[in-house]
């Protein structure tokens, strides 16, 4: 077990660096840079700029000295938009406000997800089965670009329960629209899955052998249906919640939370090459980490996995 | 009186294409000590059966008639009333070891459940019950074996385990559906061998489900031959033996591979099980059978004695068929 997590973080390492050289290449194929706008700057000047953000190097120079700074001092340079901040600023920013959010869509999708698949499953073919089946088609196939706009008439115009954006240093009642709105999509994957397999669960023969020995159907849900149940979803979860936490861009752009979304996609369009990579790093990380941890569930709960 | 009596025994299930009947009015009783082996090809209803009898039956599936287990009726109960029968009084065992055991939970506390759960054990005590049962199916090192996993045992073992699982609360009856079909010849033999020893040591009863004749021929004391959800021929194991009355049951006879044979070819029943979907009007084997008569195809024989606990449905003379 431990040679198998030492293994995978020694993996890791390569293929971060694989998704850092990626990324810087492809950055700077896209024509244009930081520092392009409709109104060109004189050429000297632009020079003199690029020079000092060290722009006017090779592209691989470039990269290794960004490297260094981010191993040597886990710098990830400044900002090329935002003159007075630097990209790790506008991470320690962004990144708790989204991983706010995330964690919250994360408890609610699984918490609504997980039970609602699993009682649509045990009531097959009856109104529980087809209400439950419904809801979670319906919320799967409401993008969160329509449902935000939907809440925010709803919740804010029509009844004026929520303030309609904002994040108020994430109080509750600002976290319960964009949490919605993140959430949804995937409770209803995570319902739909834990419904399928748990359907394929109940048709085995252990859970014939379980109910002759006469067990409590309590306890045949709980002791045999339950975990080999999960063993999809929690493949499906790793991805899921690094998406979660990592955010997204319409809901910062819908309720102005102010996430790493925003940043993302802003820095994107600006050519901020910095906070670009600062973003992908995390992710890329992060995405690394959760995969890493949802293999380790996998093999808690199957014990013919062993590493 | 008889440890089980089953009366009119009909299983069928809801389809989307319309109602199969799997069980036809099945009628056996078994005594106590005794062993009974149902015999017939896949689809002959054996299974659904036992299934029946014992409310394990998909949820599509519906069983009527009467089954009286020590003078009571248990036939469709409640689930609370049937868990109280089930593994402590009528335990089962299944075909396929590799998947009828949890994968996911260890066998210790897939057989301490059962004992915790009927019986009120403590976990340490029922602990130790299920270890000394594994001894007594013959595992190896059971103190340790018991830890592990499914899929640590082999076939064999895996058997043995469901075995002394099935008898943790020293049932009257055990139902063994096909417990040998998926493993190998030589730990099939180890497995009747075993099930012959403990039905003895336990003075439990015996169902034994199998299309195998040649388990049949030495484990048990009468035998009872399905097809096409309907009892063909049934008596004693050894009168059948001798003298099988049915042309579906000596269709099965032939079909036995013998050593001392110099065909090449091994004798088959021509033709498939029938379409349980509508239910023949006459005999279900009639389209199969060498000695079909005009009536085998309008009227359904019903079971008729041969001899003493010996009865056979069928409407072609007995001197007839050879």
């Amino acid at each position: 077990m431990i040679n198998y997590i030492i293994k995978r973080i020694g993996i890791a390492i390569p293929t971060l660096l694989i998704l850092i050289a990626v990324s810087f290449y492809l950055m700077h194929a896209a024509p244009g840079g930081p520092f392009t706008s409709e109104r060109p700057l004189p050429a000297q000047v632009l020079a003199n700029i690029e020079a000092k953000y060290g722009l006017d190097q090779p592209i691989w120079r470039q990269m290794i000295n960004y490297l260094w700074g981010v191993i040597t001092e886990f710098d990830f340079g400044p900002s090329y938009k935002y003159h007075d901040r630097t990209v790790n600023e506008i991470i320690g920013h962004g990144f708790p406000i989204t991983l706010k959010y995330g964690f919250w869509s994360f408890i609610v999708a699984v918490g609504v997800g997980i039970p609602l698949g699993a009682i649509a499953a045990i009531r097959k073919n009856t109104w529980i089965d087809y209400l439950a089946v419904g809801v979670s088609i319906g919320a799967q196939v409401l993008p969160n670009f329509v449902m935000a706009p939907l809440l925010i008439i709803v919740f804010t115009l029509w009844l004026d329960w929520l303030p309609g954006g904002g994040w108020n240093g994430g109080a509750w009642q600002y976290l319960v629209m964009p949490v919605i709105a993140l959430s949804t999509s995937y409770m209803a994957s995570i319902a739909r899955i834990t419904r399928s397999s748990m359907l394929e669960v109940l048709n085995t023969n252990y859970i014939r052998t379980a109910r002759s020995k006469g067990l409590p159907t309590k306890v045949i849900f709980f002791r045999h249906v339950l975990k080999p149940s999960l063993l999809p979803v929690i493949s499906y979860l790793g991805p899921a919640f690094v998406g979660l936490i990592t955010g997204s861009v319409l809901i910062d752009i819908y309720f102005s939370t102010g996430g790493m979304g925003y940043f993302f996609v802003n820095a994107a369009f600006n050519r901020d090459y910095s906070v670009m990579m600062g973003i992908t790093i995390v992710v890329g990380s992060l995405t690394i980490l959760f995969s890493l941890i949802a293999d380790l569930l996998y093999a808690w709960i199957d014990p013919k996995i062993r590493y | 009186m008889s440890l089980l009596d089953v009366k009119n025994l009909k299983v069928e299930f809801e389809t989307a294409d319309g109602v199969v009947s799997a069980v036809n009015n099945v009628n056996f009783s078994i005594d106590e000590g005794k062993i009974l082996a149902i015999v017939g090809e896949s689809g002959s209803g054996k299974s659904q059966t036992v299934f029946g009898m014992t409310g394990l039956l998909d949820h599509n599936g519906k069983a009527t008639g009467s089954v009286m287990f020590e003078g009571e009726e248990i036939l469709n109960l409640s689930n609370e009333k049937l868990n109280q029968i089930r593994a402590e009084k009528i335990a089962m065992i299944f075909q396929d070891p590799m998947t009828s055991l949890n994968p996911y939970v260890r066998v210790s506390e897939q057989m301490t459940e059962v004992l915790i759960h009927h019986q009120g054990l403590s976990k340490s005590d029922a602990l130790k019950q299920s270890i000394s049962m594994l001894d007594a199916v013959r595992i190896p090192d059971a103190v340790n074996r018991i830890r592990m996993y499914p899929h640590e045992f082999s076939g064999g073992m895996r058997q043995r385990v469901m075995i002394a699982m099935s008898l943790l609360c020293r049932p009257k009856l055990l139902i063994a559906d096909e417990p040998t079909t998926a493993l190998d010849v030589t730990v099939q033999a180890q497995i009747m061998k075993l099930l012959a020893d403990l039905q003895k040591d336990f003075g439990m009863s015996i169902i034994l489900i199998t299309h195998d004749l040649g388990v049949v021929a030495g484990s048990s004391d009468d035998m009872l031959v399905m097809y096409g959800g309907e009892i063909m021929e049934i008596g004693k194991t050894e009168d059948i033996y001798s003298s099988p009355t049915h042309p579906y049951t000596q269709g099965l006879m032939s079909a036995v591979p013998r050593l001392n044979d110099s065909e090449e070819r091994l004798t088959t029943i021509p033709g498939n099980p029938p379409n349980m979907m509508k239910a023949p009007e006459g005999c279900p084997f009639a389209p199969r059978c060498n000695y079909t008569l005009d009536k085998c195809n309008s009227d359904s024989p019903v079971l008729a004695k041969v001899s003493d606990n010996h009865f056979r449905a069928c409407h072609v003379a007995k001197e007839k068929i050879s």
